[in-house]
């Protein structure tokens, strides 16, 4: 069985920092391989480094040691422009706090990675139009978000990650803010869009919503052990 | 291009967001731009109306020369010399090629003019002068009605007089015809051949061109022979042909007349070159001064965005933290942050030009003219790229820090 292409691989990646006095290990030597149509969930109680690691797969931090790479290409001889245009073109980002921007519309919130593209897509607007469908928020492109509640803000956030069509989706406790209905609906949404064929990685805390998952990678005081297959 | 406008937009929804503090700014920006381009229109319209005074004494052209105590040495000399007369005129004609004109000028002593029962008193007095048609030439005089003199009138001591619009205006009433009718020019009648032009160049309500209408001319000859009784000068003014031998016309001048004199320095003679230089110095220090009160505004301005800027970064890091997480490269963002602040300062540099002209206009209307600031072209260009450079060198610092926010420090602030 030939093995689908990687997406993302970390190869013994540490991230130390200083705390004070003390240097804090956040995370020692991880080594796991992301491929495509892979749906993760990490899994670790809060302080255990599951954040860092997120921000390290998105590259919005640096590994103190070790190496990251993107579709096989090491991340670290990027510019920091370089890396900006490629989370603009083939990652989405999803926040527990949604993180959208109060003064733009719903519909501008979601376009809002497509103004970073290096050439902007032709189909700019349908792409917008997609992904408000495929999250069921298309009758709410022009409020604003403060008009909206948890869950629908949640679902224009993973809009605005899926709007790219990114090789990989980094949602960080998405469901942290929701309540357990809506965190059900949302999990269901994560679900199907991986049956589509999306690259997923959750955060979390919770082991029931690892459960969810078929792979799961447990975090504890730094160090990365995979969970096995649910 | 696509990202300026969207950075435009960004800047207009940034300053609806805070219609207060963005409005104090824009109001920063147009204090400094309406000033700026007041002031340079004031300065304009000044230096417009000295230059012109300066042409209407003659030009640069001009060269005076005029009868002057001898030096202390030359002194038990002076008598030697016959002082500044018609001779020297002729002589001068002769000899200068380079002097274009020549106007000899007869300044009456306490000259009186009156008619049928009215005296022409003036502001400082009559002042009548002999004189040939040089000196419409060199002085810039015009003719409204009549005629000037003729080569008989100079040849016959004719007892004709050109009149001024005041004189007129003083001598006669106003549906009266002045040519032909005789005035009394220290108590002897000369027909009216001739009236001026009316001169009007106001500096408040005061007619600075005043001089030109309170006078009047008669021929050279008939004052030396009939009411001075000596052909003794009071000025003798030349204008050089050719602009650039001016300083060769001078040195001309000075050795014929010296020839003349038998040596004897009784005379001066000068250009308007000296006026010139003082004007273009006081120019150059108005500049500096415009200049200087231009670096200030534009500093207050500059400041007054810089910040808001910066007030408006530390509100918004969460901001700058999601769009770098979405994919906002520092340049992005660098860009975004100098066009809001640019979109502002340009919003205040149209609103202080708009405010400039509406004031520029009013000024226009309510002042004399001649007091009045011009609208100048320049004015506008000046007010535009400073508007523009403040908003650039005032955005550039906080956009610089909005450029290296650490993205994940930004997404945990709360």
């Amino acid at each position: 069985m030939s093995l689908a292409p990687e997406v993302l691989r970390l190869d013994r990646v540490g991230k130390r920092y200083p705390m004070g006095d003390v240097i804090v290990d956040a995370l020692v030597d991880a080594s796991f391989t992301l491929r495509e149509g892979e749906a993760v969930a990490i899994l670790g109680p809060s302080g255990s480094g599951k954040s860092t690691l997120m921000h390290l797969l998105g590259f919005l931090d640096s590994p103190s040691s070790g190496e990251i790479l993107f579709e096989g290409r090491p991340v670290a001889v990027l510019t920091e422009s370089q890396r900006a245009r490629i989370r603009a073109e083939k990652i989405g980002f999803v926040f527990q706090a949604f993180n959208l921007l109060p003064r733009l519309s719903v519909r501008a919130n979601v376009a809002l990675p497509l103004a970073y593209h290096g050439s902007p897509p032709a189909d700019a607007e349908d792409r917008v139009d997609r992904a408000l469908e495929l999250v069921g928020m298309s009758n709410r492109a022009h409020h604003k978000p403060g008009e909206l509640s948890g869950g629908q803000r949640q679902r224009v956030a993973i809009a605005r990650a899926l709007v790219n069509e990114p090789r990989i989706l980094l949602a960080d406790e998405p469901t942290g803010n929701l309540d357990t209905k809506t965190a059900a609906a949302i999990l269901d949404l994560f679900k199907e869009l991986n049956r589509l064929g999306r690259t997923i990685v959750i955060v979390t805390h919770s082991p029931e919503i690892a459960g969810h998952f078929r792979r799961q990678l447990h975090v504890r005081d730094g160090l990365v052990t995979e969970g096995g297959v649910a | 291009m696509r990202r300026l406008l969207s950075g435009v937009g960004n800047g207009f929804a940034e300053i609806w967001g805070h219609k207060l503090r963005s409005l104090l700014t824009i109001s920063c920006v147009m204090l400094g731009v309406a000033s700026m381009v007041l002031t340079t229109g004031f300065m304009e319209g000044f230096f417009k109306n000295w230059e012109d005074s300066l042409q209407d004494q003659g030009g640069i052209e001009k060269i005076f020369a005029s009868a002057q105590g001898v030096k202390e040495r030359q002194e038990p000399f002076a008598a030697v010399s016959p002082g500044l007369t018609l001779a020297d005129a002729r002589a001068l004609s002769e000899l200068v090629t380079q002097a274009g004109v020549i106007s000899p000028e007869i300044d009456a002593t306490l000259p009186r003019l009156a008619r049928a029962g009215k005296t022409f008193e003036g502001r400082r007095g009559a002042r009548v002068m002999g004189v040939t048609n040089a000196i419409l030439e060199i002085n810039r005089y015009e003719i409204g009605s009549g005629r000037a003199f003729s080569d008989l009138d100079m040849h016959d001591d004719s007892e004709v007089i050109i009149i001024g619009s005041k004189v007129r205006e003083a001598l006669f009433a106003s549906g009266e015809e002045p040519l032909g009718a005789f005035i009394d020019f220290n108590n002897r009648p000369f027909r009216v051949i001739g009236v001026l032009h009316n001169y009007e160049r106001f500096w408040g309500t005061y007619n600075t061109l005043d001089w030109k209408n309170e006078i009047a001319f008669v021929p050279v000859t008939t004052m030396a022979t009939k009411v001075q009784r000596s052909d003794r000068l009071s000025f003798l003014n030349l204008k050089a042909a050719n602009i650039s031998h001016l300083r060769e016309t001078v040195d001309a001048a000075t050795n014929v007349l010296a020839q003349q004199h038998r040596g004897i320095i009784d005379f001066n003679v000068r250009t308007n070159e000296e006026q010139l230089a003082s004007f273009a110095s006081t120019k150059a220090s108005f500049v500096i001064g415009g200049g200087a009160i231009a670096g200030v505004s534009l500093l207050v301005s500059g400041i007054g965005i810089m910040n808001l800027m910066l007030a408006s970064i530390n509100e918004r890091v969460r901001e700058i933290g999601i769009r770098k997480a979405v994919g906002a490269t520092p340049f992005n963002i660098f860009s975004q942050f100098v066009a809001e602040a640019v979109t502002l300062s340009l919003l205040g540099g149209a609103a202080g030009v708009a405010v400039a002209v509406a004031l520029i206009k009013v000024l226009a209307a309510t002042l004399p003219p001649g007091s009045t600031p011009l609208l100048s072209p320049s004015a506008f260009v000046v007010g535009f790229v400073f508007s523009v450079s403040a908003g650039v060198l005032a955005g550039i610092y906080p956009a610089i820090q909005a450029a290296k926010l650490d993205p994940i420090e930004a997404l945990r602030y709360e």
